[in-house]
This record gives structure tokens, sequence and C-alpha cells, in this order.
């Protein structure tokens, strides 16, 4: 559609362009794809949680008629990869360290010859002592999940220590002084089981080479580094892989970091033909390594009777499961989110990424964040119910604010936790006399913006419509579909006359991926900064036809007029005509990311870039829920959640975003988590036995947007936003149920039965 | 593998005498093969085109439900929310939209899951099944059908043609009650029915109460009749019933529960689907299902 006069951005509700293809079916995944002589992959995963491989033939399958390639370690480059520390290989080597590590994968006619050929590799196994255990992985001669750990590659910060992968601390001012000037010393332990993304569609990825060029198709949230995963495992240069992402159907981080498209890609080279591989809602659970981290928290905070906080001190045991994905900034994340959004003086937090013989963790939406604000938010009840002070008056006395010092010494420019307080307050009713069945709890949260480098190119054809051609990545946040808006407002048209081309590492720039919360922060000003180049080009050529100076070409309308003078004006379409004819209308951009803020007063060991929070998101979610005492178990009712995002570019999107948060928080809260025996077998594997919410448990949710112009921070003055409503949720609705109960339930999820048990104690 | 469509019920029986499985709505059969529980069988017959075997109708002797009434139709149908009230509470909290509207009772009831909704009410309403074959029509009692998790007493050629629920006398009320951790897409955990009829003074006259995943079937509690018969449903007898039921329940612990809790639950549930139950003989309309309408998760 070529742009009208119509004025721009008045469409009362933004429709997401990728709407109409997803709701009507049209739209297509990977899963959907099918090319001439395809062949399915399979894995044979070692489905045992630590043993020595003394065994591995794979001649039989091989020798099944339909199968057309079978892989193992010796079939790849001997290539340890991993964000921060090298610690894994694609194919099991001489030891596995969790039951869904890939041991071999085959290429075979169709899926039942697949799993055939996989069911027909044999593998023996002698078996090693299972590590389950947070703290007895940490004691002096604890069984180690890799003994070479010393001789693997790390990025420079990563403080290693045998089981320890990742060693972050916070220290500020003097703890134990800060103890001694308390009234009350407040210690409380919290443990969340892990639990996982569950994004709707189970990955899938499809490889066909074309001479020494390979294309991969496959559901990921970060296609470049997806692209850099193949390159380093099968030592490939970038510009011989081609990473797709059709369309995808959630992620939840889930589908973040590098996972099989070297695997399939490998297969289809070795089988000479396209492979697909399309996993299991069981493999979904089972294999890739992004679960969310369980952690221990161990917490301690002194307060005067006034309700100051006077220190805090914190030990966090993060499970990292067998190998480190991008996991290896948890523990400085989590020594935030246990720190808190507060005025502490005297801080000390420790924390450990601890591995195990379990499914590997990896950024789940806000990694480490809802976990670590249930525990700390939960203890603060506990620390203001110890000086007799209402949660939410404990909290406006105690929590940051514009111009004060967060606990690892970052000063903060305007900031509305503060006002996100008193609109939840206000949303939920804080004050109204309720049943005696019912409650409710509030808790506050923060989450960083991420600041990195990210482009986008902009193109205005000969008939006036528009392409951004962008690195970014939409995995259903609606932030990509954001891009239009950013665009038309910089040129004067709509939103619809931008057609986005993404999700295609041969045609776009660089970007992170859909990985916290940067579409839009990044990506956002890049597309701006392409869109003023494309303006500045129309603005030139209209100067020439209006005979006017390009300073005064105003673009509103679709239309290039002269400032003051309206009837003086040419159309866009005209313009991008004649353009067609000459110099093209292609801009570009990408612009410095906004930097990291100071710290004054405070050290942090094993510093991955975590100690100060960029442009911070906080928000304060407050919830109503009921009790049923006979049985334990909770509804929610209600919630309320304020947000201070920074200036809100799309409401409808950011509307979503919250409410998908708020869900994804309850389930948390009440109903997910992974359950494991003691040899390490995740045993909830399916969606009847791990409880998501469904649409009938939904509580009303109400939000706000507290809207700050930030400065140092995203177009006009964004900040993130999808992560940031996953935060506080659960927290909060630990707190109405402590309430209810008299006391906090201890472990994530507070399921039925655990707080029953709790109302029996 | 084969795959008929059967036309006529003779050639339903037929397919089955000649080893086929009948699926009707699939929710059971075909979900379990999907998620590798049980592969697809090797012969299979669909009798979802028999209509004859599908609707509710009112008799002389009580209510006949056609094997091939969906959850959908029971959970609104006027007849039985008038006199199997608990029935259709179990069937409102099947799986979802969609189960409701493919899954039939004959496939329930012969799926013989010891976690299935509609047993519980049924038992407890006295319910007899239909089951037909070549050789004839025979009813048994709906308690002597299932024998283990899975199995049933119907023989390999034998089709479940109709669930049969005798008349109830005045004053009488049904209900059935699942402990659940979500509102949809939910299996019991545990669950009870129950049926009560009421003497014209109030008092308990005839009551019967099952429960739902606590034992490898559906189970009837026994001896309630001495503590209940003449009895008005107070705080005494209702924490005896849930006594009772916790003491005949055989829980195991699974991933869903513990023993210890799903044990304590049970009773929750016993004495709230009987005081459901008493509330309805008395009168009074309580929605269905009862779980949203009070207790377990109800909105207010």
């Amino acid at each position: 559609m070529a742009p009208t006069d119509l004025p721009a951005t008045e469409t009362p509700r933004f429709v997401r362009a990728d709407g109409p293809d997803k709701v009507t079916g049209s739209g297509r995944y990977t899963a959907d794809l099918t090319l001439t002589g395809m062949l399915t992959a399979k894995f044979r995963y070692a489905d045992t949680a630590h043993a020595r491989i003394v065994r591995l033939d794979v001649s039989a399958a091989r020798a099944m008629p339909g199968v057309f390639a079978v892989m193992t370690a010796d079939d790849v480059p001997h290539v340890r990869y991993g964000p921060f520390v090298q610690d894994r290989t694609l194919f099991a080597r001489d030891v596995v360290r969790y039951e869904g590590e890939v041991v071999a994968a085959v290429a075979a006619i169709n899926a039942e010859v697949a799993a055939r050929a996989a069911a027909a590799i044999v593998v023996e196994y002698e078996p090693l002592p299972v590590v389950t255990d947070l703290e007895a992985a940490l004691a002096d001669g604890a069984t180690l999940v890799h003994d070479g750990w010393a001789d693997y590659g790390a990025a420079d910060p990563v403080v290693r220590d045998r089981n320890d992968a990742s060693f972050s601390s916070i220290s500020k001012g003097d703890v134990e002084a800060g103890f001694v000037d308390a009234d009350h010393v407040v210690s409380s332990r919290y443990v969340a089981d892990g639990c996982h993304a569950a994004p709707i569609e189970p990955r899938a990825v499809v490889a066909q080479w074309e001479g020494n060029k390979v294309t991969i198709w496959t559901s990921t949230q970060v296609p470049f580094d997806a692209r850099a995963g193949v390159c380093e495992t099968l030592e490939l240069p970038a510009n011989r892989v081609r990473i797709i992402v059709p369309h995808l159907g959630g992620g939840f981080g889930g589908k973040c970091g590098f996972h099989y498209e070297a695997h399939v890609a490998a297969l289809a080279r070795a089988a000479k033909r396209p492979v697909r591989l399309v996993f299991s809602r069981h493999e979904e659970f089972y294999a890739p390594d992004r679960r969310r981290e369980g952690m221990i928290i161990d917490v301690r905070t002194g307060v005067r009777s006034d309700g100051t906080i006077t220190a805090r001190q914190a030990w966090i045991a993060i499970d990292n499961g067998a190998y480190t994905a991008d996991a290896g900034f948890f523990s400085q994340l989590a020594a935030m989110h246990v720190a808190g959004p507060y005025k502490i003086p005297n801080v000390q937090v420790d924390a450990h990424l601890v591995y195990t013989n379990l499914q590997p963790s990896g950024s789940v939406r806000a990694p480490t964040a809802p976990q670590c604000c249930w525990a700390i938010e939960s203890h603060t009840d506990e620390v203001a119910a110890s000086v007799g002070m209402d949660p939410v008056a404990f909290r406006r006395l105690n929590a940051v604010d514009t111009g004060e010092v967060g606990p690892s010494g970052q000063t903060f420019d305007e900031i509305g936790v503060q006002r996100c307080i008193e609109h939840a307050a206000n949303m939920i009713g804080y004050d109204q006399t309720l049943p005696d069945d019912e409650a409710i709890g509030v808790a506050i949260g923060w989450w960083p913006s991420f600041a990195v480098p990210s482009g986008a190119y902009i193109k205005l054809d000969g008939d006036g419509s528009g392409q951004i051609i962008t690195g970014a990545q939409e995995c259903g946040t609606g932030a990509v579909m954001t891009l239009r808006q950013l665009a038309a407002d910089e040129l004067g048209m709509r939103p619809e006359d931008f057609e986005l081309v993404y999700q295609d590492t041969s045609v776009a720039p660089y970007d992170m991926g859909a990985t916290g919360s940067q579409t839009l922060f990044n990506n956002g000003r890049a597309v701006v900064a392409a869109a003023a180049q494309v303006a500045e080009q129309l603005k030139q050529l209209a100067a020439e036809h209006l005979e006017a100076a390009a300073a005064d070409i105003v673009l509103a309308g679709g239309r290039a007029s002269v400032a003051g003078s309206p009837s003086s004006s040419v159309s866009i379409v005209e313009l991008a005509a004649t353009a067609a004819g000459g110099e093209l209308l292609i801009g570009h951009g990408s612009g410095p990311p906004p930097s990291a803020p100071d710290l004054v007063g405070s050290s942090c060991v094993g510093d991955l870039g975590m100690a100060a929070f960029v442009a911070p998101q906080f928000s304060c979610h407050a919830v109503r829920v009921r009790l049923d005492r006979d049985t334990g178990v909770v509804r929610v009712l209600e919630v309320a959640a304020a947000h201070d995002s920074g200036t809100i570019i799309n409401e409808t999107g950011a509307l979503g975003q919250v409410e998908g948060g708020v869900m994804m928080g309850i389930g948390q809260a009440l109903t997910e988590g992974a359950r494991y025996d003691a040899e390490g077998h995740q045993r909830n594997t399916g969606l009847l036995e791990y409880k998501l919410q469904t649409c009938a448990d939904a509580p009303s949710i109400r939000t706000h947007f507290v809207q700050i112009n930030t400065p140092n921070a995203g177009p006009r003055g964004a900040k993130g936003l999808a992560e940031a409503p996953n935060v506080a949720t659960a927290a909060a609705i630990s707190n109405a149920i402590a309430k209810l109960v008299g006391h906090p339930v201890r472990q994530l999820p507070m399921t039925a039965e655990r707080v029953w048990e709790a109302l029996q104690s | 593998m084969s795959f008929v469509i059967a036309s006529t019920l003779d050639d339903a029986l037929s397919a089955v005498a000649a080893g086929a499985r009948p699926v009707a709505g699939g929710s059971d059969l075909v979900v379990a093969a999907r998620h590798g529980k049980a592969p697809l069988p090797d012969s299979i017959v669909a009798i979802d085109r028999l209509t004859e075997l599908a609707g509710v109708t009112t008799t002389a002797d009580g209510i006949r439900i056609g094997a091939l009434t969906t959850h959908a139709v029971l959970m609104t149908d006027p007849a039985i929310i008038a006199s199997c009230t608990g029935l259709a509470d179990a069937c409102a909290l099947v799986g979802s939209p969609a189960t409701r509207n493919v899954g039939t009772i004959g496939g329930n009831v012969m799926n013989s899951s010891p976690a299935m909704d509609t047993g519980a009410p049924l038992l407890a309403l006295g319910a007899t099944v239909e089951l037909r074959s070549a050789a004839g029509t025979r009813v048994l009692p709906i308690a002597d059908l299932w024998t283990g998790p899975g199995r049933t007493s119907a023989a390999a050629d034998e089709l479940c043609t109709a669930v049969l629920v005798p008349a109830v006398p005045d004053r009488t009320g049904s209900a059935y009650v699942r402990l659940e951790y979500r509102r949809a897409m939910e299996i019991a955990v545990v669950g009870a029915g129950a049926a009560v009829t009421l003497s014209a003074d109030g008092t308990i006259e005839r009551i019967a109460v099952a429960l739902t995943a606590v034992a490898p079937t559906i189970i009837a509690l026994d001896a309630l009749d001495g503590i209940a018969i003449g009895n008005v449903a107070d705080e005494d007898l209702l924490a005896g019933i849930a006594a009772i039921a916790a003491e005949q329940a055989s829980p195991i612990s699974d991933l869903r529960a513990s023993d210890r809790y799903r044990r304590h639950c049970i009773g929750v549930m016993a004495r709230r689907a009987v005081e459901a139950a008493v509330r309805r003989a008395g009168g009074e309309a309580i929605p269905v299902p009862v779980n949203r309408a009070y207790g377990i998760g109800a909105a207010r």
C-alpha cells in the first residue's frame, strides 16, 4: 500500500503485521517447511545423568535401510564451546553429564526409521556418582561434574573453582558493622525449584546445503547467536551460514542461545540431503540447555526499629546444570536481585553458579529475577513484620528513588519505583477489608535494560512503499512489529506503509535477538537512525522540487512540505518516483549504545557487566488471592501491575507483555516446577504433569505505566519491557499467602500441597 | 493396520467381535498413542457415526444415556442437570471445551481410569451399563464393570451402548467435587461424588458416596448408612464422612500429590460433595459445576 495523506500513527489500536498470518494459519513455522528429498533427524540421548561411555557402536543403525547418516562426536570437529565457559561439545565425548545430552544423531527417510535407528545405537555406560544437591556439590571432596574444568577456556572475568562455574559478589560498606547498628536481624532461607519456558512451539530445525553454503531454518530467538554457534562448532566462516527464522511460536527465553542448528547442518552435509528435526513436547522439556535455574537463597537483613535497613548479607547457590550455557552471568544477576532495589548502606552478597548433573540452565524470561525477587520480597515482609511496619510503608521507606544510590553503588537518574508502589497499592485497593480467606500481597522488582550494538536498513522503493530490513527477531513480544511505527513517525508516513524483512542473517545487519528485552531498546534506535537518513534524502529531493531550503522541509501525512507554507508540498510517493530514476532512497542505522552508569563505593568480583543496571526498569505488583485452607489451593483473583519501563511506544503491545508476564509469574508461583528423582531424571516432561496456567485461571489484571522519558536509554526514552512483568508476581503472591498462612511458604512453586503442609506447621 | 467406519451397529459389533478397538471421540486412544503411552491398535472401528447411540432419553426406569453422548451435551442437558446433577458437575470439569466436545460417556466409562471424573457420580447414582455383542445385550452394575486401571469385565466382543441411571426419588440431590490445581486441562488429583435423598423432615434417607483417584478403580464408600441415615448433615456427620473417606481410600504418592495429602483431601472432597448434594436435595439450585459455584476455586 502506498502512502496517502492520512496523518501518521493515528491508528487507535496497533495491529501487528504478523497477526493475520498467525491467526488465520497462513503463517509458516519451521516445522511446516518441506524440501525435496528431506530426511528426518532423531537424537539418541544419554538417558542417564552421569556416566562414562565404555562402548558406542552405531554400525547396526548405519546399516539399516532408509538411514542416510549417523553421527557421533567422532564425525564433527572437536570443538569445546560455550559463551562463558567452553565446557561442552556437540555430541558427548567419553562422559555424559545429564540425561538429555546428545550422544548420537540419525537422519533417515522418515520418523519411524529414524526412531528405530536411534534405538539401534548401542551405548554402554559405567555409572558415575550423580550430583544433584547444590550444597553438597560445593563441599570439599564433592564429585566433580567436570574433572577437567581447569583446562577449559572461559571468558576473562569468570571466576571458577571446581563445581563453581561462576562466582560473583557485591561488597559495599561494612556489613558486620551494619548488623551491629541494627535493632533486629532477620534470617531466612528460600529454595526455588527449576522450571521451564514452555513455548507453544517445540523447537524445529531444517538444514539444506548448496555447495559449501548452508541455509538453516530454525526456531531460535537469536539467529546471529545461532549462526555464531554453527560457525564455531563446524568451523565455517559466517558468510557461508545463513540462518532464517520463519514465524516463531513463542520462546520466553527458552529459544535463546545456540542449540541444535549445527547437529542438523552436520547431518544434512553427511546425508547430502535436507534434514528436518522437530522436537516432541517431551524433548522440549528434556533436552535443551534452557531450564529456569533452581536456587537456594540464604539472606540476613539488619533493620533499625524505625524501619531503616542497615545491612544485608546473602549466600546464593544457583543450579547451573551440567554445562554453562548463557548462565555464566546468572551469579551476578542473582546477586543484584537479592541485594534488591533498596537503599542499603552495607551489602555483602556471594553467589555461586553450581554444576550439577541436571539439565543445563539458561536465560528464561528475566533469568534469576522471579526466584530472587520471590525470596527477597518474602524476606522483606518478614523484616517489616520484625519492626511492626506495614509492608507497603516499609518499602516506601527503604526502596531506592531518583538521585539515590542503589545496593551496588549506582546513582539513579529519574526513576519511578516509588510511584509504582503507590499506583499498584491504589489499583488493588490495598486498604480494603477482606474476607478471612483473602489477602493482598505486594512486591517490587527491577530489571536492567541491555545496551548492545544493533543494525537496520530502510529503503523506499519507486512506488513510495517502504521496507525495514532488520536483524531483529520477533518472538511474540511485538517489538519488531513496533519498528514500523518508529520508521513511520520519522518519515511522516504510516506504519502500514512499511513491510518488515527480518529474521535472516544473510540479509540484515547484526542484532542480538529476542533476548534481554533489547529489541526495541537497541534496534528501535537503529531504525530511527536509518529512517533519519532516508528523511534527509527526502528533504533534499523536496527542497529541489519546492525550491526551498532542505532544513525547512517537514515530513508529515505522507507529504514533504515547506514549514510555514503548507500549500507548498509534494507527496512522498512522487519523491520516491523521482529517486528511483537517480539516487535511491536507502538508509542504514546503528548508533552508539547507551553507556553503563558509574559505580561508587562498591566492588564486584566476577563482574560480567551487570554490576550497574543501564536504564533500570522498576515494577510493583499487588495481588489479591484466596486460600482454600482445607486443601492449600490458592487462587489469584486480581493483579495490579505498575511499571516504570520509560516511555511506552506501543501501548497495546506493552499491555500484552505485562499480562503475559503476570500469567507466567502465577504459574511459577503456584504450579510450575521441574521434578527430579535422586538419579537426576526429570519426571514431569509433559504438559499434563508440568502445569502451566490456563486462560480459565487468568485473574483480572490491571496495568499502569509510570512513563518517564529516560535519558541514556532507548528510542524516545524507552527502556526494555518484555522481562520486567515476570519479576514481581510470584513474590506478591507469596506475601499474600504468608498473610493467610501466618508465615511464608519457603519453596517455589508454592503448590497446594506445600501450602497445606505450611498450614499444618 | 485396518480402520473401518461402521455405518450400522451390527457392522460395529462384528468388527469388535473380529478384534477391532472401537473409537468414538478418540480422546483416550489417540492421545495415548501420540504420547507414546500405548500404540494405536492394529484394527480400529470408528463408531462415531452411529447416531442412534447418542443422546439422553428419559424412560420409565430413569435416564438412558447413549454411549456416544459427549461431555459437552451432558453438562448442559436439562434432564441430566435435573436428576443427575453430579454427573453434569463431572462432565463440566473434564479437560477443555475441545475435549468435552469429542469425549463420550461410553469411552470414558470403558477406559476405566481410576481418575475418570464421570465414574464417581455414576457410581453414587447407582448407574448400570448396557453392553451389546452379536450374541445379545446385558446390563451390569457400573461397579462390576471396572476391574482395574484400564481394565473392565466386558468381553472382547462387547460394545458399550448406553449408561443407564435409575430414576431418583423426590428430594434427591447429587454432586461431584474435585481437587484441582488449575481450572482447565486438569486431571483429578482426588475427587468425590455423592447422591443423597432426604426425608420430608430433612434427615438423610439414602446416601451414596464414591471416590476418584484413591484406588485402582473408582470406589464406593462402605458403612455410611450407620452414621448417616436418619441424621441431618451437620458438622459432626460431615466430619465423620470425611474420616470414613480418608480411612477407606488407599491413595498412592505420585507427581500430582503425596499419599498423605491425597488421604487428607479425599476427606475434604467427600464432605463437600455430600454437603452440596444435601443442599441440592433440599431444593437449592447450586449451578454446575459445583467446583466453581462454591468451594475450591469459586469466584466471588
